[in-house]
């Protein structure tokens, strides 16, 4: 899978990178928390949301969401999910601007793209729709104890994911304080179209050097796997829940992850540059196989006279030496007994992956992995937004929900050669999120 | 900013374990923890597509919940 | 997931001669009655099966038990059984407008301080007593579950036919 180090970059002619990415949804499958859901007895509680994500000149998505959940009798508890999201727009390759026009092939290797010079390479052809299921069933087992299991899937259309859970909770001291551990074991497949690239294997750009179709393809089907690769997620996680006091409640939880399988993004590149800081050719990335995680978080929910202030913090540590801090802050204000306002605060900042690299340099080593992809870079990142809710008299409830949310990447040390020095490697990613939430 | 916060963290974890006699109410003092938009996964909708949108754009995920599997390739 | 929860149930029924023997020894906390339908304490109701129902409006599961004490209160009236649901909300109000919604059919004291809580240290949200005709409680619930009302049922019947 990974190049050993006496590989070297070699000094081929210039020529003009290109890159085509058909970028894939987020699979996402983010699972249940403790055991504790409460439900009216009896209804179905549907809860109903509609997202807008947009990013300037970048993605753009939008997600559904519906949620169900219903009591059948004695706290036994049922719910369900179902989104659906579909996303378009341009993201990042990992290539580098340059200060002449760039050739970028597709990742499927039919057709190509052009950036302007001075542009951030952003794959143009990014087009995807995403269904996810998940079924959770709850229920007291024995005296002060309680169980819950369910199964997730998400579906895109070159990937899988498939996940189950299980997760035990008992209260102690009078329901004071609830202790819960949670087991999950995810298994998703990828497929993408045009195979997933062999690690560090050189995109081929046509550029009329190929005789005709065939030998054009011969030579872009030699830098690919067509077989279907896979990832096993293990995931453990330990909560403790405290009542404080008769307004104030704590959560805290330390969460395991470990990973094995394919970790790569088969649709992300870096540019090899030379000393002049032009980039010679472009190259797939590759990332370890494994990844271990350990989180620990802590939550309080303070009840206010007419409102409920609501803070999170979270410290994240792994083995691709990732480590990040966030704040999570929700105030929320009755302005009435059915109307409420809550500002919403966030705070991010992650290190770079040990293997994370801008570009790589013309004529050194290569590492075993590399990665230019920005999201493995280091960053900031905050979200300022408000909500507005309000109770019909029938009970129902209206939301309305608008942020905004900026990501600042920084360079965590690298030294950028010639042309990349008037380059802008590190551009902020700026979105606006807009939520409708409907519940009945 | 991080160093306080985690010593904050620190006292707080403190203070719960020499206090743990005295954390608690009685169960007729729920009234306002029994509020729904006290609930750990009150906004459940919300905490969701938010999580979706940041284990999509940054490197970290889960600590709320299970991180879970997925590409998170956009 | 059905059989476990059998088995479980199964358990429960086979502890609960023990939690009888167990809790016969404790005589019921007397407290002072504020209620026109019954007398001014609770030691004056000697004689008679008493059912304690401690709940409050903003407790989900409480409102699941009035429909079976208002029907258990009329089936054994001529028995001689009273049930008492003793409200700990801090305001009188949240109360008032839950048996709007609710209707109790049977009598309801206040104990906005929790004083008479406290006295019966109580362990979760809803919690009942059932007190024999000679003032000691024989049995208590904590939480209301609707597929255990049979059992519920049981024991009042039991306390009913004893002899005073």
């Amino acid at each position: 899978m990974q190049l050993t180090s006496n590989n070297k970059i070699t000094n081929k002619p210039k020529k003009v990178a290109n890159i085509n990415t058909a970028l894939a949804a987020a699979t996402c499958a983010l699972l249940g928390t403790t055991p504790m859901v409460q439900a009216d007895e009896g209804a179905w509680e549907m809860d109903t949301a509609l997202l807008y994500y947009g990013e300037t000149d970048r993605v753009t998505a939008v997600e559904g969401v519906l949620s169900a959940k219903k009591d059948f009798g004695d706290e036994h508890i049922f719910s369900g999910k179902i989104v659906l999201d579909s996303l378009t727009g341009a993201s990042a390759t990992g290539a580098v601007a340059q200060p002449n026009a760039q050739t970028f092939t597709r990742p499927s290797g039919k057709g190509q793209y052009d950036i302007q010079a001075d542009e951030i390479p952003l794959d143009d052809t990014f087009k995807d729709t995403r269904v996810q299921l998940e079924a959770q069933w709850t229920q007291p087992l024995w005296d002060d104890m309680r169980g819950s299991t369910g199964v997730h899937l998400s579906k895109e259309y070159d990937y899988l994911s498939i996940s189950v859970n299980g997760s035990l909770a008992k209260d102690f001291y009078q329901k004071n304080t609830t202790v819960s551990a949670g087991l999950s074991l995810a298994y998703d497949t990828i497929d993408p179209e045009g195979g997933r690239p062999l690690a560090f294997s050189e995109m081929v750009i046509d550029q009329g050097q190929f005789a005709n179709e065939q030998a054009y393809q011969a030579a872009f089907d030699a830098t690919r796997q067509t077989d279907t690769d896979d990832k096993s997620t293990i995931d453990l996680m330990l909560g403790v829940t405290q009542i404080i006091n008769r307004r104030m409640l704590m959560q805290f939880n330390y969460g395991f992850s470990t990973s094995d399988g394919y970790h790569t993004d088969p649709f992300k590149v870096l540019s090899v540059v030379n000393d002049q800081g032009l980039t010679q050719s472009l190259v797939h990335e590759d990332r370890p196989t494994e990844r271990t995680r350990h989180s620990f978080y802590w939550q309080t929910k303070y009840a206010l006279d007419s409102g409920v202030a609501d803070i999170s913090y979270r410290y994240a540590t792994d083995d691709w030496e990732i480590n990040s801090h966030t704040i999570d802050s929700r105030l929320r204000f009755n302005l009435t007994g059915n109307t409420y306002i809550q500002p919403h605060f966030r705070y991010y900042q992650q290190g770079a992956a040990e293997f994370y690299k801008p570009f790589l340099l013309e004529g050194t080593t290569l590492p075993t992995f590399a990665s230019a992809d920005y999201r493995l870079g280091e960053m900031t990142a905050y979200t300022v937004g408000l909500k507005y809710g309000m109770k019909m008299p029938s009970g129902n409830e209206w939301a309305f929900r608008l942020e905004y949310y900026q990501q600042d990447t920084k360079n965590p040390g690298f030294e950028a050669p010639g042309a990349l020095q008037q380059l802008d490697l590190y551009p902020s990613v700026k979105a606006i999120i807009a939520q409708v939430s409907y519940s009945f | 900013m991080f160093k306080k916060a985690r010593i904050i963290l620190a006292f707080l974890l403190s203070t719960q374990l020499v206090g743990c006699a005295n954390l608690g109410v009685q169960p007729w003092e729920r009234d306002l923890l029994a509020k729904e938009e006290m609930a750990l996964d009150a906004d459940g909708n919300d905490l969701g597509l938010d999580d979706h949108i940041y284990f999509s754009k940054e490197a970290t995920s889960g600590g709320r919940a299970f991180a879970g599997g997925g590409c998170g390739c956009n | 997931m059905r059989h476990l929860r059998l088995s479980i149930l199964l358990i429960f029924i086979s502890f609960a001669p023990l939690s009888l023997s167990f809790a016969q020894q404790m005589s019921a906390p007397d407290f002072v009655i504020s209620n026109d339908q019954l007398p001014d304490n609770l030691s004056a109701l000697k004689g008679q099966v008493v059912y304690l129902d401690f709940w409050a409006s903003w407790c989900k599961p409480c409102r699941k038990s009035f429909p079976w004490m208002n029907q258990m209160q009329q089936k054994y009236v001529e028995q001689g059984l009273q049930i008492i649901a003793i409200n700990l909300d801090t305001e009188k109000a949240l109360a008032k407008a839950f048996l709007d919604k609710v209707p109790a059919q049977i009598p309801v004291i206040y104990d906005p301080q929790g004083k008479i809580a406290s006295d019966y240290q109580l362990l979760g949200m809803p919690s009942s007593y059932v007190i024999d005709k000679k003032g000691n409680i024989r049995f208590s619930h904590k939480g209301f579950f609707t597929r255990s009302e049979p059992l519920y049922e049981q024991e009042l019947v039991l306390l009913l036919n004893e002899q005073e």
